[in-house]
């Protein structure tokens, strides 16, 4: 376990400047609402001007179209994205997760195929996972790929799937050698890429806390997945899959979800009315903020460095989930109105969504309790006891 | 100890492990300070670490300095380096006044010159051990560092919750010692923000001492025939203080480099408020995860403990700070507000 302090470069801090300079004259005049983190809309639009930049698929290979960025640098685009509520919920999974995946385990036919659109923002998708009886012991996953003729069929039901009902195409993470033919249950499983446009394909919004419609359960009824979808290797899925959580993880979707309720707030004070309870309250808040910013930062430089930061990926993940929604209710212990599920103002709109929704950080991408013990596992005893 | 550490953090580390030694820290808390560890320090010409040559001093950078106090921190050592090098040490050396052989420790507060006297009543760190009390005094031709001899004062013995030696110090003293204008960007507020960082440094070490200790007594000790490391609800005290080192380690090298740049306002005042949480988060949970052990004085946790919560309340606790950062934000508004949480 181990935490090097970094800070940005020169280079860095003016690439901050060039997507701050972007962001301000692109969300000044948007007629789509800032949202909160990657729970923000859905602007195709918006992700392809972006990826006109370069910033999407920052970090993947130039020749399919990315632009061998480092970590950190993705780092400094997606911390402005999501601190300024963009609408980046098309592009996001592809950008953060899927790209990296198929750079690193996809054929060559399958960079060439998905990650020129990925990088061009074109491309959306979906994670396959959780399903309605395997939510953290994902192992336990029963939606099942048997070999069919060029391909696999796959059965099964994936839940609490985001965009779903209209992202392009889905990860899904099954079962392709029974259960009962491997000892560790850990193997057997294969990650296919399917086009959730395909035959066989159902997917249904499941309304979620706050109204909304993004979340779906997805209803694969013996869908054929050409071989060619196959990423990696058949029966490494769960390894693959692992292997990418660190880019999951401790990113900085991870503690600002909720900033822009904090920024907002600040927005509505006037200074008379500036109390020492606001004072308080607010300076603690940019006290988790700067740190939580260097720790994330600090497993981006990391990787960078060709380290792999897993353990400490989950630890800064746990830490700042509690803080996203810890500061929803140190906000909420500042205002004297109760807050209106109709209201059409940004900052109750906004603190409205973010106590709704609030729980949700501490489970989505790996549950808390999960975390801790992945934490722990990775906490062993020195060798050289002081 | 980690394979990045300089050659000052490896030798403070080896002179430590070598004289810090059970007894040598319970004879500390007899005598209000850890003389072997002072002497030695001393002899490696540690104890004016940071400051320049031409004044004294030993040369050295602040983040010297800085590995010098989180090494400390580690042992629980208590002597007045902090008092003597980042401190008092660094007043008198930025007034060009000579630095006095031996410990020097330093009023935490401004002092008024009123009739050519300056009077006042304050808890000092280590008074009693002090060859200088360094203080800024406000007069009416601006500010200027001052030398109070220790024998000119009254002490009433006390000490921290660790042991350490916290005198209260009585004076009315005619101001006829070494004296001399602060130079800009000395002030009590300055000195305040240095102090904050020696004690969050202090305590970044602490906490990783914490942290290594609640793991390698959880994987020793068995309960239901299991080190008790493999149950669940002891691996999330293990987590709490794995996260409040890791926290307070990174803030705190942080606001040592930003302090190399700058005032370091943003910087000290948001690793103060992490520290002052780590000593009541991290100290809760190491507690509840050794047990019944850590609550013994043959168990060195009560060492670490007792020092994060000595130290948390010198030199501002958390919420004097929050607020300083709240008028931070406040003065920067919405639009600035990010901007401080990233440093550009």
């Amino acid at each position: 376990m181990h935490f090097e302090a970094t800070e940005l470069t020169d280079g860095e801090r003016a690439l901050q400047r060039e997507v701050r300079a972007f962001l301000a004259a692109e969300l000044g005049e948007a007629t789509v609402q800032p949202g909160l983190g990657f729970n923000s809309a859905k602007d195709p639009a918006f992700s392809r001007r972006l990826a006109a930049r370069g910033w999407v698929g920052m970090a993947l290979p130039r020749a399919y179209g990315g632009h061998d960025r480092s970590a950190v640098d993705r780092f400094v685009v997606v911390e402005e994205l999501l601190r300024w509520g963009a609408p980046i919920g098309h592009h996001w999974v592809a950008d953060r997760q899927i790209g990296p995946q198929i750079a690193r385990y996809g054929t060559e036919a399958q960079k060439q195929r998905f990650l020129p659109d990925i990088c061009g923002g074109e491309l959306s998708f979906s994670i396959g996972m959780s399903e309605p009886d395997s939510g953290s012991d994902l192992a336990s996953l029963v939606t099942k790929a048997t070999p069919a003729d060029g391909g696999w069929t796959i059965s099964g039901t994936k839940v609490w799937t985001t965009g779903a009902h209209v992202h392009d195409w889905i990860v899904v993470l099954c079962r392709t050698t029974p259960r009962e033919e491997v000892t560790d249950r850990r193997s057997g499983l294969s990650q296919m890429l399917v086009d959730l446009k395909a035959p066989g394909v159902r997917a249904r919004p499941i309304p979620f806390i706050d109204g909304t419609a993004d979340f779906c359960e997805v209803v694969f009824d013996e869908t054929f997945v050409p071989d060619d979808q196959v990423l990696g290797e058949v029966g490494a899925g769960w390894t693959q899959n692992a292997s990418e959580l660190v880019y999951e993880r401790g990113g900085p979707d991870r503690f600002l979800s909720t900033y822009l309720v904090v920024e907002q707030f600040l927005r509505e004070c006037s200074s008379e009315t500036v109390t020492d309870a606001a004072r308080e309250t607010i300076g603690h808040a940019l006290a988790q903020y700067w740190v939580l910013h260097a720790l994330s930062l600090s497993l981006a430089r990391a990787i960078d460095d060709g380290r792999l930061p897993t353990t400490e990926a989950a630890l800064v993940k746990e830490l700042g989930t509690r803080f996203e929604q810890d500061v929803v209710n140190s906000i909420l212990s500042l205002i004297d109105f109760e807050p209106d599920l109709t209201a059409s103002g940004l900052f109750e709109r906004l603190l409205v969504t973010a106590t709704l929704t609030a729980p949700s950080f501490t489970i989505r991408g790996g549950t808390n309790e999960v975390l801790r013990s992945i934490v722990a596992k990775g906490l062993r005893p020195q060798v050289e006891p002081r | 100890m980690s394979p990045t550490d300089s050659l000052v953090a490896r030798t403070i580390d080896r002179l430590l492990a070598d004289c810090c030694t059970p007894e040598a820290l319970e004879r500390a808390e007899v005598e209000g300070w850890c003389a072997p560890v002072w002497d030695r320090l001393v002899t490696a010409d540690f104890t004016h670490i940071s400051l320049p040559e031409e004044s004294g001093g030993s040369g050295g950078s602040l983040g010297d300095a800085a590995d010098v106090l989180k090494a400390l921190g580690r042992y629980a050592a208590s002597v007045p380096f902090a008092e003597t090098a980042l401190l008092g040490g660094w007043l008198l050396a930025r007034a060009d006044l000579t630095l006095p052989g031996g410990p020097i420790t330093v009023v935490p507060e401004l002092l008024r010159l009123q009739a050519n006297r300056i009077a006042g009543r304050t808890r000092l760190a280590w008074g009693a051990r002090a060859q200088a009390i360094v203080a800024i005094v406000d007069t009416t031709d601006g500010l200027i560092v001052a030398l109070i001899d220790p024998s000119d004062v009254t002490m009433e013995p006390g000490s921290n919750l660790a042991g350490e030696a916290r005198e209260t110090v009585g004076f009315d003293v005619a101001l006829t010692g070494a004296r001399h204008a602060a130079p800009v960007g000395v002030d009590i507020g300055s000195l305040q923000r240095r102090g904050a960082l020696s004690r969050v440094l202090l305590m970044a070490g602490a906490a990783e001492a914490m942290s290594d200790l609640t793991v390698r007594y959880t994987h020793e000790r068995h309960q239901f025939g299991q080190p008790i490391a493999r149950f669940q609800a002891v691996q999330q005290h293990l987590v709490t203080v794995a996260q409040c080192a890791a926290k307070l380690s990174v803030a705190a090298d942080l606001a040592v480099r930003a302090l190399e740049r700058g005032p370091a306002e943003l910087e000290i005042a948001a690793a103060k408020v992490i520290a002052d949480e780590v000593a009541v988060v991290g100290t809760r949970a190491a507690h509840q995860a050794h047990g019944a052990m850590g609550m013994t004085r043959e168990y060195p946790l009560h060492r670490l403990s007792r020092a994060l919560w000595s130290w948390r309340h010198e030199y501002g606790h958390a919420r004097s700070w929050s607020r300083r950062l709240g008028d931070l934000a406040f003065a920067a508004g919405a639009d600035g507000l990010f901007p401080l949480v990233t440093g550009s």
